[in-house]
């Protein structure tokens, strides 16, 4: 279920970047893209009935089913780094209006 | 002893002490050239006829030489470095005209080096790698002279050629397991055969100006400094005929045999491609008004006679195309420099621009004269000779069509080589030239009364050469042609040609008796034309010389640009290709990339389920 | 020495720089200096972080390849930094920054890491190409590079879920034991293909090329197409012969867009009359060819290939770009006769385009043959043809090119180069033209890297 949530919003990002002209849409949309991605990471290391991956009094040896811990460590490594290009985008949008007043890209007068 | 790797480096690093030299002097820069081209050939030279050329290597990194009984390369090898001397003694005539005048004078001695390189080795891979070095070394030579164009024309038609030889040489390792060039032509079979067969074939007309590749070589001679193109003309065409030789007479013979004519298809191609050389060559060179871009032309339908020779292997036409490798080299590098020598002293090649030069150049009028007669192929001089024997054997071996070609392209010569001879020469001196021109001076005269004397040589005692190319038949399995010191025996009968030049030389005598007795002719001006009242604006266009074949060249006239516009319509769709490919690919939109990414996901994800 | 340190050095001098402005850019170069010093002492082995072993915890791998790869990129990015470092010295922070992930691209075995990686030197890509002042094509740039990451990250995930792992090596162990169809790991392979594709500049995934190189300047022109081409490029083969198992399929739809972007970019090249185009669309048709001979298996030459490439177009880039900021424009016609009074620069040009070529006298040439030797025997006819015709194109180009940047009478553009840039082109073309006489050593190089076979697992 989670699977098809993450694979429905990679499509969203990905007709939002093909579709969009406005720079900030644009931006929103690799978000969600990003945002698809993270949850279907998560998603591949879920485990139906599984509890959080910690070795405690109860749950040692295995004979419950653990979460893959891997994925969420590198959602978290992903996560920051998208936040990183989103930042980074802004600051370009914000030159991008600075120098051709509009932040569609249609309209953009000598933007060869 | 001469070791081969000691004249290589002798010539690269002749190049670069030319280099720095020519830096101080310019003049002193190109006589170095003089020196080392000298050196070289009489090396070659000496040595080579012996047999006593030194293949060992010991400085030079993966290359690697053959040199006894290797007569093929070493008559090439001799010829051209001769070419390249015998052109060196204009450098330093005409370097203080260039640009960049020590670098000519490096890069000329680099292209020696590698034509040594392509001669003597015996691995393809050498080969290759000589055969580039002069590529790209000869490029730079190039547009030193008139056009800027011509360069980037030549390095197309020479990067494919060589590209194809490449190709040839790759495909010939994977049968033969190495790069030996004996091996790799006898190995190859079968339908790999054929590939390396047009390989080498498009290599050859590449390097060779044959038609349809032939587009550079007028553009390459015509705009080219006057040395570069002898050295073209002479020299570095003649690795055409090199490779030609090995893909048309190395090579087993490709395809099925015609039965009627008892040759294989592949050869029969490329005689009439040969032949078609031929025509065309002689048609263009007729319609030229400059006196280069015609030799060029001639040049162009020259390489045909040797490709329609070399394909029918028989020991009249095998001989007679080597002997008219030798004989063209001769004639057109003579002819190239006379005209060079007129471009120097008066700075035009238009032959309706000039006149009379007899008066002043007497002697580069000779030296032309000679070279012409014997371009055409008329009796006392070595053209003839070599047409003999590929006339001959042409016609023996039934093929009409091409030795209606063969004879086209001869009387064709008559119609233009007579043409700069009569315009640049003869007639009345130009007002303008007539204080400030003189004879060129001497060690220019050299070089062009050395190959005048070959040119004559070749024709009054023709044995003692073909003596020696009976040796590369030999190599190259070929029956050895029928020499006695005085005849030559073809299929027809014997040939005397002391005997015949012993007759043109009386002839010559009295005709020269008669001149001297008889009344002399009243000297008019150039532009001395009667114009029925009229007020002549542009005198030019009266003189003579101009539209001189007009009849003729209406004939064609509509149709000489085919190949050029074709040539010119692949480049075009390549430009067109790119535009278009940027068009769709490049543009400010970041949407593009995502666009192509979803589709060639899309394509295999689709293919998936199909599968 | 560790490996770690070509990581951590360029990231702790970059802390440092933010702290203390003013002296960023001679960090820069220090540090960068110092790192190619200091690649003298790096053996060769393994490095566990945090003591996890291989499978678990994040390696960096120090082999034949990484170390010819970081030798290349450290180096290049030295001769870039010192050019530039006086003209842009507020990016000295974000040039160490960049130099650490290049090298950390370089030397990590994970795929997640590199992942990782490959941002950190996207980002600072960014914000490099910033200087152009085309905040539009930065912009265009930085949504090529992200989704392509993104893919990268999303095929790297499907790889996770079907074994298991993360490490290169141990993937590519994994893939061959687990009897998986080519079928099946295609769709994850080709994702990471795309994803490095948008940095490698493969032909339909690169639109951002033309704005970034095509108003490039004397550091983003060298940087982008010199430095991080060729760091995109030894990743791609690092992926390529270590993890990838290339089924037909795979292999089809790659040689279409392999063959598609050698020869469109010969032929975009050849239809441009902007010089700096005409030198961007040419890197393409390049590292089309680099990728060529990495699925092909010939890792030596391809190495060999790239190395030259990115030596080659710095030099070209850093004249070229040179020019156009004085001259004020790079269309061919304003540029003509741009050689006729700097010599000494026109013929280190000239070397690298003849290199470039594959001319015999010049070390492109001896790559260049080892290349189609390698294609041949190995059976292969079209995609030798296809380099072949390509590289007439590109001949006619460069010395259409040529001609017209050393032959003009009057009206010459007043360009003059520094003294450090000359050096540096010189130096650079005359090495061409050594290894080109005396190549050796690169065939030895090429024979070492032949034989690096997936290198010592775990």
């Amino acid at each position: 279920m989670l699977l098809y949530a993450a694979i429905i919003l990679m499509m969203l990002g990905l007709y939002g970047i093909l579709t969009q002209r406005n720079i900030i849409k644009i931006i929103i949309s690799l978000n969600i893209l990003e945002i698809g991605l993270n949850i279907f990471i998560i998603s591949i290391g879920f485990v139906n009935g599984g509890v959080a991956p910690i070795f405690t009094g109860q749950n040692n040896l295995g004979s419950i089913g653990f979460v893959d811990p891997l994925p969420q460590a590198l959602v978290l490594t992903a996560i920051v780094i998208g936040v990183g290009t989103t930042a980074l985008g802004l600051a370009l949008a914000k030159k991008i209006y600075a120098k051709y007043g509009t932040f569609e890209i249609d309209d953009m007068k000598g933007a060869e | 002893m001469a070791s081969l790797e000691f004249l290589v480096i002798i010539a690269l690093l002749g190049g670069v002490l030319a280099y720095l030299v020519g830096k101080l002097s310019k003049v002193v820069g190109a006589s170095l050239t003089v020196l080392v081209s000298g050196f070289i050939f009489v090396s070659v030279a000496y040595f080579g006829l012996n047999g006593s050329l030194d293949a060992s290597i010991t400085y030079l990194p993966f290359v690697s030489f053959e040199a006894t009984d290797l007569y093929l390369g070493t008559s090439f090898g001799i010829l051209v470095t001769f070419i390249f001397f015998m052109v060196s003694f204009f450098n330093p005539y005409f370097v203080d005209k260039f640009k960049y005048p020590s670098l000519y004078s490096m890069f000329y001695l680099f292209s020696l080096a590698g034509v040594l390189g392509v001669f003597f080795t015996d691995d393809f891979l050498v080969l290759f790698f000589f055969f580039e070095l002069v590529v790209w070394t000869s490029l730079f030579l190039i547009p030193l002279g008139k056009s800027k164009k011509a360069a980037s024309w030549y390095y197309g038609f020479s990067a494919f050629g060589s590209f194809s030889l490449l190709f040839a040489i790759f495909v010939m390792r994977n049968t033969a397991g190495s790069f030996n060039i004996n091996d790799g032509l006898s190995m190859v079979g079968g339908s790999d055969q054929i590939l390396v067969f047009i390989l080498l074939m498009v290599a050859a007309f590449a390097k060779l100006g044959a038609f349809p590749l032939h587009i550079w070589l007028p553009k390459v001679l015509g705009n080219s400094p006057d040395p570069v193109t002898s050295v073209f003309s002479g020299g570095l065409e003649k690795l055409g005929a090199f490779v030609a030789v090995m893909g048309l007479v190395k090579l087993a013979p490709v395809g099925p045999v015609i039965e009627a004519i008892d040759m294989a298809l592949g050869q029969y191609l490329i005689a009439i491609l040969g032949a078609l050389t031929i025509v065309f060559g002689t048609l263009m060179a007729i319609r030229q008004d400059d006196a280069k871009k015609l030799i060029a032309y001639s040049s162009m339908s020259n390489g045909g006679y040797i490709l329609v020779a070399l394909t029918l292997l028989n020991d009249t036409s095998v001989s007679g195309a080597l002997y008219h490798v030798l004989i063209h080299a001769l004639a057109s590098t003579a002819a190239f420099l006379a005209i060079g020598a007129v471009n120097r002293q008066t700075g035009t090649t238009k032959m309706s621009e000039l006149g009379g030069m007899i008066h002043k150049m007497p002697v580069t009028y000779i030296v032309y004269l000679i070279a012409i007669i014997s371009m055409a192929g008329i009796p006392p001089m070595g053209g003839f000779v070599s047409k003999w024997l590929i006339f001959q054997s042409v016609i023996n071996e039934g093929m009409i069509l091409i030795a209606i070609a063969t004879f086209f392209g001869s009387i064709g010569s008559f119609l233009y080589v007579f043409r700069p001879l009569a315009a640049l020469f003869l007639g009345q001196e130009l007002p303008e030239f007539r204080k400030v021109i003189k004879e060129a001076p001497f060690f220019m005269l050299l070089p062009m009364i050395i190959l005048s004397g070959l040119n004559i040589f070749t024709g009054v005692h023709p044995s003692v050469i073909l003596q020696y190319i009976n040796n590369v038949l030999a190599e190259l399995g070929v029956t050895e042609l029928g020499i006695t010191t005085w005849t030559l025996s073809g299929n027809n009968g014997d040939l005397y040609p002391a005997l015949i030049a012993v007759v043109f030389g009386v002839g010559v005598v009295i005709a020269f008796i008669i001149f001297i007795v008889l009344k002399k002719s009243r000297k008019v001006d150039l532009m001395d034309t009667y114009t029925a009242g009229n007020f002549v604006y542009t005198e030019e266009l009266l003189h003579y010389s101009v539209d001189f074949y007009a009849p003729i060249e209406r004939l064609y006239e509509k149709h000489i640009n085919i190949m050029k516009d074709f040539y010119k319509g692949i480049a075009k769709k390549v430009q067109e290709f790119g535009s278009f490919v940027k068009y769709f690919f490049f543009t400010n939109k970041p949407e593009i990339t995502v666009l192509w990414v979803v589709i060639v996901l899309g394509i295999l994800l689709l293919w998936g389920d199909l599968l | 020495m560790s490996a770690v340190l070509l990581i951590a050095i360029p990231i702790l001098a970059a802390f440092i720089s933010i702290i203390v402005k003013k002296w960023s850019p001679y960090m820069l170069l220090f540090v960068s200096f110092g790192l190619v010093i200091l690649l003298g002492y790096l053996p060769f082995e393994i490095i566990t972080i945090g003591g996890f072993s291989a499978p678990y915890g994040i390696s960096l791998v120090v082999d034949n390849y990484s170390y010819t790869a970081l030798y290349v990129v450290n180096v290049l990015f030295f001769l870039v930094a010192i050019i530039n470092v006086c003209n842009y010295k507020k990016l000295g922070t974000i040039l160490l920054v960049s130099l650490a992930g290049l090298n950390g691209l370089m030397l990590t075995g994970d795929l997640f890491n590199l992942f990782v990686f490959l941002e950190i030197s996207g980002i600072s890509a960014y914000i490099i190409t910033t200087t152009n002042k085309k905040p539009l094509a930065t912009f265009n740039y930085l949504v090529a590079g992200t989704v392509g990451s993104i893919l990268y990250l999303l095929g790297l995930i499907i790889l996770y879920n079907m074994f298991g792992t993360l490490n290169m090596q141990d993937m590519a162990v994994r893939i061959a034991a687990s009897g998986a169809t080519d079928i099946e790991v295609a769709l994850p392979f080709l994702l990471m293909f795309i994803g490095i594709g948008v940095e490698a500049k493969l032909l339909p995934f690169n639109s951002w090329v033309k704005g970034i190189l095509g108003h490039s300047n004397k550091l983003t022109g060298p940087m982008i197409a010199g430095v991080y081409a060729a760091a995109s490029l030894f990743v791609f083969g690092r992926l390529l012969t270590e993890v990838f198992v290339i089924s037909d399929t795979f292999m089809l739809i790659i040689s279409v867009i392999l063959a598609f972007s050698i020869l469109a970019g010969e032929a975009m090249a050849y239809s441009s009359t902007k010089v700096r185009e005409i030198l961007l669309f040419s890197s393409i048709a390049q590292a089309g060819i680099a990728v060529l001979i990495f699925v092909s298996g010939f890792t030596g030459y391809a190495v060999l290939f790239i190395s030259l490439n990115g030596f080659s177009k710095v030099v070209l880039f850093l004249i070229i770009n040179h020019a156009t900021e004085v001259v004020g424009s790079d269309e061919v016609i304003d540029l003509k006769g741009l050689f006729v009074n700097n010599k000494l620069v026109g013929a280190s040009f000239t070397a690298t385009v003849l290199s470039l070529l594959g001319l015999p006298l010049f070390a492109g040439f001896f790559v260049k043959m080892g290349i189609l030797s390698q294609l041949f025997s190995s059976g292969d006819y079209v995609f030798p043809a296809i380099i072949l015709l390509s590289s007439v194109v590109e001949g006619v180009y460069f010395v259409k090119l040529l001609t017209k940047l050393w032959y003009k009478e009057d009206n010459l553009p007043q360009v003059k180069f520094e003294l450090p840039l000359v050096y540096l082109v010189v130096v650079i073309s005359l090495l061409l033209v050594v290894f080109g006489l005396y190549f050796e050593p690169l065939h030895e190089q090429a024979l070492v890297l032949v034989n690096h076979v997936k290198g010592v697992i775990l």
